[in-house]
C-alpha cells in the first residue's frame, strides 16, 4: 500500500473517530463547567482549567503576585496563584463532589445486580446455546424458536404484568426482582449468539471428547468454556452494559430506596433541581461509567477478540 | 457411548431427557418472566381495559380501530419504515466501510488502536445522546445552525426538529457519523476472516479498490450484514425511547412511530387493551419478517455448501 | 512485544488497586444523611413510616444552581414533626412521576410513596379507581396546628382551607366529581423577562396593549434579535388560555352554564369541563367558531416573533447570551438569573398586554388574565391507607385508618406558616400560598401579575390527558407551518370530539341537566355576534 494511500486511510479514521468521539468529549468537558458557563458559551473549555493553567504558568515563573480568580458564582477577585489553583480544582470537581454523593450509595446495588445478572446469563445462556447447538433431539427446533421469538415481543407491554409478576413472587424490594427478569430476558441473545459461535466449532472434537467418556458437562467443561473466553467477554460486556443503563425497572419494583441502581440514581439527578446543575449530571454520567471503563480495560482484548470471532452473524 | 438400551429408557430418551433437563432453566425463567406476562398482553387485547380499571370484552375491536380508524396509524408505520430504512442503511455501510479502512490499515497496533477508539462512545449512556443532539446540535443556535450560517445559508437555519419538513430526518440522524464500535468490529471480524487465497486471487486478477470491495469483501460479510440487518430492524420497530426526548413524536405526529404511540395509549391515555393490540401488530410484523429472512435469505456458509 | 508485557504486568498490578480504591470509595461515610433523609434504621418504638416524594424543588439535599448549599427545609420540619409523634418516620424519596407506566404500577398495587408530586390532571385520569384519597373532609376541618396555638381569629382556625392565599385556584384544582385530591402551598406566575439592555439600545419599551407587544417584537427582530424566547409546551398550555380568556370573556354571561356556589366566589365564570362538553355540542370550538378560530390565528402571529426551534427543554441559554430579547418563562427561574453574576445585563418584568379591537373585533378588551398556578401539588395516595384491606371502598378504608391521620397530620403541619416559610422561602422560585408566609422580594412582580382575574378555562393539564398530548402536537404542527388554520382547526375537532366524548363517559358527566340554563341564557346570547350555536 502506498504511503498516500495510508495517509488518506489514517485521515478519514481520525475524521470518524472524531465526529463519534464529540459526545464523549463533551460529556467530559462539560462535566466540570456549572451552568454559567455552559449557558454563556456553549463549547468552551472548563474555566477551571484556564484559571489554573494560568495561575501555574505564573507560579512557574515564580511570581508571587495575585491573579484575577473567577469564582463559582461568577464573581471575580485577587488571590495568590498557589490559591488561586486551590480555588480553581476545587470549582473543577464540585460536579463531581455532588454528584458522587448522590449515586454513590447506588454503585454496590448496581455491581451486584449486574454482576449476578451477567453471571446467570452466561451460565444459562451458554448451557442453552450448548445444548441447542450440539444436539438434535425432539423439539429442539420448537425450543429454539420458544427462546427466540422472544426477542420479537415489545418490552413496553409486559411491564405491567411483569410488576405485577414479581409482586405476587414476593419479590419486590429484593435483588431478586431485578436480576430473575434480567436473566430472563437477557440469556436470549446470549443464546442467539452463542449457539451460532458453538454451530462453528468442529464436530470432530466433541466426537472426541464423547468417545473419550465425556457427557454433557464434559463436553462443556472441556470444549466450550476454553474455546469461547473471548465470546464470553463480549457477552458479558454487552450484557453489563445493557443492565447498567437500565433505570425504570428498578424504580418500579423497589419501593425502598435503598436498592436502587446507579442509573436510577441518574434518573433521579436528571429530574431533581441538580438537574439544573448540568455539569453535576455530566459529571454523575462520567462516574457511573467508571466501572464500565475499568471493565473494558481488563476485557478489551477478549472482548475484541470476541468480537473479531466470526460468531457474530446470522 | 453406545446406543444399547438399558431397560426401557432408550438411549434417545434419556439424551432427550437429559437435554430437556439442561434447558430447565433457561425454559422456566422465560416461561415465567416473559410468556406469562406477554400472554396476559396479548390477551388485554381483545378487551377495554385500563390498569386498576374494569376489562370489557369487545373481540377484535381494538384491531379495527388500529388498523381502520385511528388517523394516526399509516403515518405512523411511515415514519417507522423510514427510520428504520435509514437505521438499516446506515449501519450497513458506515460501520462496514471504517472496518474495511481498518483493516487495510498494515500495521496490528494502528488497526487495533482505532478499533479501541471505535468502542469508546460505547459508555456513554443513550440519554446522554439524545440530550446532546437536542442540546447542542439541533438548538436554535446548534452546531448546524452556525455552520449554514457560518457559510452564508442562514436563511436555512430552523428548528430541525419542529420544523415538519425537517423533523423526521432531523431524528434519522442522530448518531451521526453512524460509526457504532460494535458494528464496525463485528464486520471487521468478517473482513480479517476472508481467507488470504480469496484476496490474493482477488489481486492476481486485478480486482482491487471499489471493485474488490462490492464483488469480494461486501459478499463475505455478508451473514454478519444479515445479523445487524435483523437487529436493527427489530430495534427499528420496537424503538422509541430515544423520540421521548427528542420530539414526544411531534410536530403533528410527523415523528410518531407506532411503539410511540403504543407507549402513549398504554400509559398516558388509559387505553391498555388499544396499546396491547398495537403490540401485537408490531410482533406479527416482526415475526413475519424473520420468517421471510428464513425463508429467502440465505447466510454464506450455506451459500457455500451449495456452491 | 516487551512494550505489551510491560502493560500486561501494569494491568494485572493495577487491579487489586482499582478494586481496594473502589470499595474504600464505596464504603458507606457515617453521617451521610444529614439532610437528605434517606430510610434509616428505626427503633421499636416507630410504628409508622411515611414516604414523602416531594418533587425536586424542596427535595433535601438538592442544591439548586447559585444557592451554594443543599436544601434542608424540609427535612428540618420533617425533624420537628417526628420529634412531635415518635412513632411516626417520613423519609423524602424521589421518584420518576413524570413516568406514568411508574405511576400505574405503584399505585395499582398500593405502594407508591403516601404522598407524591403529581400533576393533577395525572390524578383525575385515575380517582375512579379509589388511588387517591379526597382531601376536603380535612380541608373543611380546622388545622389542629394553628388551633393549638390558641389564636381562634388565625387562618385555619375554622378551616384548613383558610390558610390558602390564592384559594381560588386551589379550589379550581377540583377534581370532575367536585372533590379535592390535591393542596399546593405555593404558586407558579408567568411573566415576560426582558434584557434592560436590549430594550435600550433598540429603543423599545414595554408594550401596553398587544399591537404594541408585535410593533416592539418587530423592531428587536430587525435589530439582529429573536424577540421573544418561548416552546412549544407553552403555546399549547398558557398562550391557548390567555388568548382564549381575552376572546371569550365578554361572551361569557351568555355560555356560563353552571354557578357553583362554593366555588363561584372564587372562580367567576369558570368553564368546567361539563361546560366544554355541553357548549362543543352547541357548536362552540368547532371550526364553525370564529372566535376560536381567531385564537389560533392570533398564535400564529405571536409564533412569528419565537425561536424557530419549538421544541428545546427552556429558552434561559438564549436569554442570558443575549440572543434573545424577551422569555416568557415561569418565576422559578429568578434565583438562577440572580446567581448569574456574569450575567452583565440588567433584566426585568412584564405581563403579556391586552388584546384589543385593533388586534381583533372578537377582543373583550379586559386586563390578561392570570394562568399560572399551582406548583408543587400534593396528593395523599392508597398507601397512606395501606393499613386498612384493599378489599374495602376507599370511604371505609379512610374512616378505619390510622396511618391516614398521620400523613394528613404532616401534611397539615407543613402547612403551619413558620414552617412552610422554612421550605419555600429557601430559594427564589416559588410564591407561597399560606397566608402569613411572605414571599420573598425577588418575586414581587410575579405575586403582583398573581392578583389578576382567574382563567375562564384551562384547556391543557386539567381534563384529559390525550387531549393536552394531541393538542401540543397539533400546535406544533400548525405553529410550524406543517398545517394551515383550516387543517388545524379540523383536527383540533376531532381531538376535541374524541376529549369530550371521553369526558362524558369516564365522568359519567350529565350534560342534560345544563339544557335548562341554555334556554335561559338564551336572550342574553341573542345580542352576541358571530357565536356558532343556533338559537
Amino acid at each position: 500500500m502506498s504511503r498516500t494511500t495510508r495517509i488518506w486511510l489514517h485521515l478519514a479514521l481520525i475524521l470518524f473517530a472524531v465526529l463519534t468521539l464529540v459526545p464523549f468529549a463533551f460529556v467530559i468537558n462539560n462535566s466540570m463547567r456549572n451552568n454559567t458557563e455552559i449557558y454563556h458559551s456553549f463549547f468552551g473549555l472548563p474555566e477551571a482549567f484556564r484559571g489554573y493553567s494560568t495561575a501555574w504558568f505564573s507560579r512557574l515563573r515564580g511570581d508571587d503576585a495575585p491573579v484575577p480568580v473567577k469564582l463559582d458564582d461568577g464573581e471575580v477577585r485577587q488571590a495568590a496563584p498557589a490559591e488561586a489553583m486551590s480555588i480553581y480544582k476545587e470549582r473543577a470537581a464540585t460536579g463531581y463532589r455532588s454528584a458522587w454523593r448522590m449515586i454513590r450509595p447506588y454503585m454496590v446495588n448496581s455491581l451486584v445486580v449486574s454482576l449476578a445478572t451477567a453471571f446467570g446469563v452466561l451460565l444459562l445462556g451458554s448451557i442453552s446455546a450448548f445444548v441447542l447447538s450440539r444436539y438434535r433431539f425432539p423439539g429442539s427446533k420448537i425450543v429454539f424458536f420458544f427462546v427466540i421469538s422472544t426477542m420479537m415481543f415489545p418490552g413496553v407491554l409486559t411491564l405491567v404484568p411483569s410488576f405485577l409478576l414479581v409482586k405476587q413472587l414476593g419479590l419486590l424490594n429484593t435483588y431478586w426482582a431485578m436480576i430473575l427478569p434480567y436473566v430472563a430476558g437477557g440469556q436470549v441473545f446470549v443464546i442467539f449468539i452463542l449457539k451460532s459461535f458453538f454451530d462453528g466449532l468442529p464436530e470432530d472434537l466433541f466426537e472426541a471428547a464423547r468417545i473419550d467418556g465425556a457427557g454433557h458437562f464434559g463436553q462443556y467443561r472441556f470444549i466450550v468454556l476454553p474455546l469461547s473466553k473471548p465470546i464470553f467477554s463480549v457477552v458479558l460486556v454487552m450484557n453489563i452494559l445493557g443492565t447498567w443503563n437500565n433505570f425504570l425497572w428498578p424504580f418500579v419494583v423497589t419501593t425502598d430506596s435503598s436498592y436502587h441502581v446507579v442509573a436510577s440514581g441518574l434518573y433521579v439527578l436528571a429530574t431533581s433541581g441538580n438537574a439544573q446543575n448540568i455539569g453535576t449530571l455530566f459529571a454523575a454520567y462520567v462516574l457511573s461509567s467508571v466501572p464500565l471503563l475499568v471493565l473494558f480495560i481488563y476485557a478489551t482484548r477478549p472482548f475484541i477478540q470476541g468480537l473479531t470471532s466470526g460468531a457474530f452473524k446470522a | 457411548m453406545t446406543t444399547e438400551r438399558t431397560g426401557w429408557f432408550g438411549y434417545r430418551a434419556r439424551l432427550t431427557l437429559s437435554c430437556y433437563a439442561l434447558l430447565a432453566a433457561t425454559l422456566v425463567l422465560l416461561a415465567v418472566f416473559v410468556y406469562v406476562p406477554v400472554v396476559w398482553a396479548f390477551s388485554n387485547s381483545l378487551y377495554q381495559f385500563e390498569v386498576g380499571g374494569e376489562a370489557q370484552f369487545i373481540g377484535l375491536r381494538n384491531y379495527q380501530e388500529f388498523l381502520f380508524e385511528d388517523a394516526v396509524t399509516w403515518p405512523s408505520f411511515l415514519n417507522m419504515a423510514l427510520l428504520t430504512l435509514i437505521a438499516v442503511a446506515a449501519r450497513l455501510t458506515v460501520p462496514l466501510i471504517v472496518a474495511r479502512f481498518i483493516c487495510s490499515l498494515p500495521h496490528e497496533r494502528g488497526r487495533y488502536f482505532y478499533r479501541l477508539l471505535f468502542l469508546i462512545p460505547i459508555v456513554v449512556p443513550g440519554v446522554a445522546v439524545q440530550l446532546i443532539w437536542g442540546g447542542l446540535v439541533y438548538a436554535e443556535r446548534g452546531l448546524v445552525n452556525e455552520t449554514l450560517a457560518a457559510i452564508g445559508l442562514a436563511d436555512w437555519a430552523r428548528g430541525w426538529l419542529s420544523d415538519p419538513r425537517t423533523a423526521l430526518v432531523a431524528v434519522a440522524f442522530v448518531g451521526f457519523p453512524f460509526v457504532f464500535g460494535f458494528e464496525v468490529l463485528i464486520y471487521y471480524a468478517g473482513l480479517s476472516n476472508i481467507p488470504t487465497s480469496v484476496n490474493e486471487a482477488a489481486l492476481l486478477e486485478g480486482c482491487t479498490g471499489i471493485r474488490k470491495f462490492f464483488l469480494i469483501d461486501v459478499p463475505m460479510v455478508m451473514s454478519q450484514l444479515k445479523l445487524i440487518l435483523i437487529l436493527t430492524i427489530i430495534g427499528g420497530i420496537q424503538g422509541f425511547e430515544g423520540l421521548i426526548i427528542l420530539t414526544q413524536g411531534g410536530p403533528g405526529f410527523k415523528t410518531t412511530v407506532p411503539g410511540l404511540w403504543m407507549y402513549y395509549n398504554a400509559f398516558s391515555f388509559q387505553r391498555f387493551g388499544y396499546a396491547c393490540a398495537i403490540g401485537v401488530c408490531l410482533f406479527v410484523i416482526i415475526f413475519g419478517l424473520t420468517v421471510l429472512n428464513l425463508r429467502y435469505f440465505r447466510s454464506t456458509e450455506e451459500l457455500e455448501g451449495a456452491r | 512485544m516487551t512494550v505489551a508485557r510491560i502493560i500486561g504486568v501494569l494491568k494485572a498490578a493495577a487491579l487489586p488497586v482499582i478494586l481496594l480504591f473502589g470499595l474504600w470509595a464505596l464504603w458507606p461515610a457515617s453521617g451521610d444523611d444529614v439532610v437528605t433523609l434517606g430510610p434509616r434504621d428505626y427503633g421499636p418504638e416507630v410504628k409508622y413510616v411515611l414516604k414523602v416524594a416531594p418533587g425536586p424543588m424542596y427535595m433535601p439535599g438538592v442544591e439548586p444552581f447559585g444557592i451554594g448549599k443543599p436544601l434542608r427545609g424540609l427535612a428540618d420540619v420533617i425533624r420537628a414533626f417526628e420529634a412531635r409523634f415518635p412513632d411516626t418516620r417520613v423519609e423524602c424519596i424521589t421518584v420518576p412521576v413524570m413516568r406514568r407506566e411508574f405511576l400505574i404500577t405503584q399505585l395499582s398495587s398500593g405502594q407508591a410513596p403516601d404522598i407524591i408530586n403529581v400533576n393533577v390532571e395525572d390524578v383525575w385520569m385515575d380517582i375512579q379507581k379509589g388511588w387517591y384519597v379526597p382531601l376536603d373532609h380535612w380541608l373543611e376541618q380546622p388545622n389542629p396546628f394553628v388551633v393549638e396555638k390558641g389564636d381562634p381569629t388565625a387562618p385555619g382556625a375554622v378551616q384548613w382551607w383558610d390558610m390558602f392565599e390564592y384559594q381560588a385556584i386551589s379550589r379550581g384544582k377540583a377534581a370532575p366529581d367536585n372533590l379535592n385530591y390535591c393542596v399546593s402551598f405555593d404558586m407558579i406566575e408567568t411573566g415576560i423577562y426582558y434584557n434592560k439592555d436590549v430594550f435600550r439600545k433598540v429603543g423599545v419599551d414595554v408594550p401596553e396593549d398587544w399591537e404594541g407587544f408585535l410593533e416592539i417584537m418587530g423592531k428587536l427582530r430587525a435589530a439582529g434579535y429573536i424577540p421573544l424566547l418561548m416552546i412549544v409546551g407553552l403555546f399549547n398550555d398558557w398562550a391557548t388560555d390567555l388568548i382564549f380568556d381575552q376572546l371569550y370573556y365578554e361572551v361569557l354571561p351568555g355560555i356560563d352554564l353552571v354557578q357553583d356556589p362554593t366555588r363561584e366566589g372564587y372562580l367567576e365564570g369558570y368553564l368546567d369541563w361539563d361546560e366544554i362538553a355541553f357548549l362543543y355540542e352547541k357548536g362552540f370550538f368547532t371550526p364553525r367558531d370564529a372566535r376560536y378560530r381567531e385564537v389560533f390565528r392570533i398564535m400564529k402571529d405571536l409564533r412569528r416573533y419565537a425561536n424557530k426551534n419549538l421544541t428545546g427543554i427552556d429558552m434561559l441559554r438564549e436569554f442570558v447570551t443575549q440572543q434573545g430579547a424577551m422569555l416568557w418563562h415561569p418565576c422559578n427561574i429568578i434565583y438562577r438569573l440572580k446567581a448569574d453574576k456574569s450575567l452583565g445585563f440588567e433584566w426585568g418584568v412584564f405581563y403579556l398586554p391586552e388584546l384589543t379591537k385593533r388586534t381583533s373585533k372578537y377582543a373583550s378588551d379586559t386586563p390578561m388574565c392570570v394562568i399560572g398556578g399551582s406548583a408543587v401539588q400534593f396528593e395523599v395516595t392508597n398507601t397512606a391507607v395501606g393499613d386498612t384491606p384493599a378489599s374495602l371502598p376507599l370511604g371505609e378504608r379512610m374512616r378505619r385508618s390510622t396511618r391516614l391521620e398521620r400523613v394528613m397530620a404532616l401534611l397539615q403541619f407543613l402547612c403551619v406558616p413558620e414552617n412552610y416559610e422554612r421550605i419555600v422561602n429557601e430559594y427564589e422560585a416559588l410564591i407561597p400560598n399560606i397566608r402569613g408566609v411572605t414571599p420573598l422580594p425577588a418575586l414581587r412582580p410575579f405575586v403582583e401579575i398573581l392578583q389578576r382575574r382567574y382563567t375562564t378555562t384551562k384547556w391543557t393539564f386539567t381534563f384529559d390527558l390525550k387531549f393536552s398530548e394531541v393538542q401540543q402536537r397539533l400546535l406544533d404542527l400548525y405553529l410550524n407551518d406543517g398545517a394551515t388554520l383550516d387543517e388545524f382547526m379540523e383536527l383540533q375537532n376531532e381531538n376535541l370530539a374524541y376529549a369530550t366524548k371521553n369526558a362524558v363517559l369516564r365522568k359519567r358527566l350529565d350534560l342534560e341537566r345544563l339544557e335548562g340554563k341554555w334556554r335561559e341564557l338564551a336572550p342574553i346570547r341573542a345580542t352576541m355576534e358571530d357565536l356558532p350555536c343556533d338559537d
